[in-house]
């Protein structure tokens, strides 16, 4: 596992079972000039949506009303569990994906350029998240190497729930990600 | 707001603001959050060596700038029954440990279109403490009639 003081954080089943060190098992993650774009697959696992995920989310997006961060309140006001943030999706992607495709999100040495999602429905507890990525795009700009993958989230009834075209810009091949990986670090 | 009727917005109509420091607990929450454990964030050391900003510095989530962002638009809104359709945002600088993010929000789009389908396009941005840029967006929001 990564850094110690991270599991202080940790407040989800997922979240204590989930690998926190990214440049562990860099080498096996897809690079930039190695990924078609049409590649379209299933992520690695499903996400059962548990209230504890939500909330997890909302405090860290640090909100203070009390439908998003009081199950207690969130009913009393007529909801069945706290509302997620739409942002809530980042979380589920990162989990399904994980260390299968689409595992270049991980990569150390990428960055965010900013970021395109479309939300139809909310995320409500109990639904189980399925996501498919679909690598959208790749392209070269000032000698900076964007990939783009399109997911989409269905439930367990195949209604789409969101999607997000998710943008980063990437080193290039498997020698710059390994560069990134080998620096030594708290997780080395 | 306890109301909101999408007859009453007006272009320029701006949302309270949203500001919040950036502690490495800020960025440490998040990662655990988003499960984001991409070194850049929460490996100070990492960081020093491998400076992919071109700081020693670990940096916030590029998401953590984009949830705040919607935020603006959720602690105005949501109570009064808006919905959030869609978030484009462009991240024109990193937020380093220590920055104060401010997010800002206005109406600048208004799309009538009958009982439950009108929607407002929110213009964001978001700024350091320098004042600098970080985030540019725009989020698409379904408002009750």
């Amino acid at each position: 596992m990564g850094i110690k003081r991270l599991e202080n954080f940790m407040t989800t089943e997922k979240q204590r079972g989930f690998e926190t060190d990214f440049t562990l098992d860099a080498a096996v993650y897809e690079v930039w000039d190695e990924i078609e774009v049409g590649r379209k697959a299933k992520a690695k696992q499903t996400f059962l949506i548990k209230e504890e995920d939500i909330l997890s989310y909302n405090m860290s997006a640090l909100e203070d009303d009390p439908l998003f961060v009081d199950p207690t309140a969130a009913r009393a006001a007529g909801h069945d569990h706290v509302i997620a943030h739409p942002l809530f999706a980042v979380q589920i992607a990162f989990y399904c994906i994980e260390k299968g495709p689409g595992n270049w999100l991980r990569s150390p040495g990428a960055r965010n350029p900013g970021q395109k999602m479309h939300f139809y429905e909310p995320f409500r507890v109990g639904d189980e998240i399925t996501l498919t990525t679909t690598t959208h795009d790749k392209w070269v700009r000032r000698n900076n190497y964007y990939l783009q993958d399109r997911y989409d989230y269905h439930n367990q009834d195949g209604t789409l729930i969101a999607v997000w075209y998710a943008t980063l810009l990437l080193p290039r091949d498997r020698a710059e990600l390994a560069r990134f990986a080998a620096v030594s670090g708290e997780a080395s | 707001m306890t109301e909101l009727h999408f007859s009453d917005l007006r272009i320029n109509e701006p949302l309270p603001t949203v500001s919040h420091a950036v502690s490495q607990d800020t960025i440490d929450l998040c990662a655990v959050a988003h499960l984001d454990f991409n070194p850049v964030h929460t490996d100070v050391e990492w960081c020093k060596t491998a400076q992919v900003f071109g700081t020693p510095k670990t940096v916030a989530h590029g998401m953590f700038t984009m949830t705040l962002m919607t935020s603006v638009v959720l602690r105005a809104w949501q109570r009064a029954g808006a919905f959030v359709n869609s978030i484009d945002a462009k991240l024109t600088r990193p937020v380093e440990v220590g920055q104060t993010l401010r997010c800002d929000g206005k109406v600048i789009e208004l799309h009538p279109r009958g009982p439950g389908q009108s929607f407002v396009v929110v213009g964001l941005t978001a700024v350091n403490t320098q004042g600098d840029t970080v985030g540019v967006g725009q989020a698409q929001v379904t408002i009750p009639d």
